[in-house]
């Protein structure tokens, strides 16, 4: 190789202008993965245990249907595993409108295109008294949160 | 008077006026409007019945979208908050805002419809040989802009169509291997759809894909002239055959004649001959101007008697029953409903499957088709070549395939998407619109 001044003063120039560019181009490309999210945070607090009827329960806010068996409470993700749909609760079993999942009261799979059960979410019971759920914490089916009658 | 607007029309848009053939066919060269055609075409390439005229009405489907869709834009505005009612206004309070509202609707269908039909064409007249593989491949693309223009379109009047059909549609992306929740965070411009979300498909819709589709139309003309037009000039050329023309009379004598056993023949060209070929104005353009007059008509007459379907503002809580994809997508709808596969304690979901597999793999094989295609190229520029029986039945039967699909999604699914026959009683749903 020949390393005269011209010939490297030219590559930093030339290398310069691209990598100029291409940086520019992948700057433009970064911006269109959003740092800030303005959405709801993942744990969030529902009514109180006592306000929730026996059987299932359907909030429509966030998309969930709160199960109450007496003491015991637990919460399904309403949002259907095949593309998202939100299911509906038919006496008994989920129905997908969407695509024709059905799953079972616990939330496996009867049949239709969903490859797997409906999410469970871990559920407490906050400071003050609510139900809360996290929906970014998912829990087993055997997964029940007892409610003592006082507290409730 | 008349003759004064056309003094003016021929002083605007000529320089310069012809005397002879050879100047006429200068002369559309030289104008404005006529330069995009060659100055003469072949009359085998202007039959109605060969072409119909598919892609001039896709061009014209187009031009309408455009400006029906500038238009649309001023009023228009893409916030989750205003949008719905931005649509209800075009409705009920600007002037004439449902018409427009409504071709644009009309014609965008109209035009996945018609590209799609187009693309038969060229199918079943084997005009993708040779040269024209590229513009066989440019046209599949259009095509697939088209579709994404329509999915785009549909979103932006946020009301429950809108807001599922971008749940499912984002949910599909995310079941591609590897790269699909990442595709899935840029489309919605977080984790869930919201504003980000509407914002970017407009963006998408009025402006990246438009002009990408522009860009590619512009090239898909120019591929056709440089490819040497229509395929069915070929059609013309396979059936000339070399004969000897009557050698013209003349009364002098060539070297060749001084040599026993050779004479001087003529012999017929097996090209396009002057008496194939017209000038492209006013032969062609005439018809251009007619085809796009046509269209136009049919979308505004579409327009005035059939409202464009909104259903209700978008509402994350509650998912319609049944959820329809509009038309041309059902039968990915019936795809992904049907083809989740379970073996053992092992899935795979239909999102994948129908989604992204079998969609993937028609496309592909529609792009390679001119290179799998091995039939003889006298078959080029006809109509159901026989010796292409086998390639067309197949295009056919995938083709009514699709349209069977559509028919089960759009006649026989009810709620929770159950088949329901004709006649047989479906249970009432509560609609939310």
């Amino acid at each position: 190789m020949d390393f005269d001044r011209r010939r490297i003063l030219k590559f930093i120039g030339k290398g310069s202008v691209l990598a100029a560019f291409l940086g520019q181009i992948g700057a433009a490309g970064r911006a269109f993965f959003p740092n800030v999210l303005y959405e709801p945070p993942s744990r969030f607090k529902l009514k109180r245990p006592g306000d929730y009827p026996d059987g299932y329960t359907l909030d429509e806010a966030h998309r969930l249907y709160v199960i109450r068996q007496k003491d015991a409470f637990h919460v399904i993700s309403a949002i259907c595993t095949h593309l998202g749909c939100n299911v509906q609760w038919k006496d008994t079993e989920f129905d997908c409108p969407c695509h024709g999942s059905r799953f079972h009261p616990d939330g496996t799979v009867i049949s239709g295109p969903a490859p797997r059960a409906l999410d469970w979410f871990a559920t407490t019971v906050s400071p003050d008294g609510f139900l809360q759920v996290d929906s970014a914490q998912e829990v087993a089916r055997d997964f029940r949160l007892l409610v003592g009658k006082g507290k409730a | 008077m008349g003759d004064k607007i056309k003094s003016l029309w021929r002083k605007t848009s000529w320089a310069w006026s012809p005397d002879s053939e050879r100047e006429s066919s200068e002369a559309i060269v030289k104008n404005f409007w006529l330069h995009w055609f060659p100055a003469k075409v072949a009359r085998a390439s202007m039959d109605w019945n060969y072409s119909f005229w598919l892609g001039t009405a896709s061009a014209a489907l187009l031009l309408i979208l455009t400006v029906t869709g500038v238009m649309l834009m001023f009023f228009y505005v893409p916030s989750t908050e205003r949008a719905y009612g931005s649509i209800k206004d075009l409705q009920y309070a600007v002037s004439f805002g449902r018409l427009l509202r409504n071709q644009h609707r009309w014609a965008a269908e109209g035009m996945v419809a018609i590209v799609y039909i187009h693309m038969a064409r060229v199918f079943f007249t084997g005009a993708y040989r040779g040269t024209r593989a590229v513009n066989w491949v440019v046209g599949v693309v259009l095509f697939l802009s088209t579709l994404l223009l329509s999915f785009t379109g549909y979103l932006l009047p946020w009301d429950q169509l809108a807001f599922w059909a971008i749940t499912v549609g984002t949910s599909i992306a995310k079941q591609a291997p590897v790269v699909g929740p990442t595709i899935q965070f840029i489309l919605l411009g977080g984790h869930e759809i919201g504003q980000q979300t509407l914002l970017r498909f407009y963006v998408l819709h009025v402006f990246f894909l438009p002009v990408f589709a522009l860009v590619l139309f512009a090239y898909h003309m120019w591929r056709i002239r440089k490819d040497g037009g229509l395929a069915a000039i070929e059609r013309v050329r396979n059936e000339r055959t070399m004969a000897p023309k009557a050698t013209p009379k003349t009364k002098s004598y060539s070297l060749f004649g001084i040599t026993p056993g050779t004479s001087v023949q003529v012999m017929s060209s097996t090209g396009l001959e002057q008496s194939d070929q017209v000038f492209s104005s006013p032969n062609m353009s005439r018809r251009i101007a007619l085809v796009f007059l046509i269209v136009f008509n049919i979308t505004l007459l579409a327009a005035l008697l059939f409202n464009a379907p909104l259903e209700g503002l978008a509402n994350p809580s509650v998912t319609p029953n049944p959820a329809k994809a509009p038309w041309y997508f059902v039968w990915l709808q019936e795809l992904v409903a049907s083809t989740t596969v379970r073996m053992g304690g092992f899935t795979v979901s239909g999102a994948l499957l129908g989604g992204i597999l079998l969609p993937g793999f028609l496309l592909a094989v529609l792009t390679l088709w001119p290179w799998i295609d091995r039939s003889p190229l006298r078959t080029e520029g006809r109509w159901l070549a026989p010796e292409r029986r086998r390639q067309n039945a197949t295009f056919a039967v995938a083709t009514l395939l699709v349209i069977l699909l559509i028919m089960v999604g759009v006649y026989l699914r009810g709620p929770y998407w159950r088949i329901y026959w004709p006649g047989q009683p479906r249970p009432e749903m509560p609609r939310f619109y």
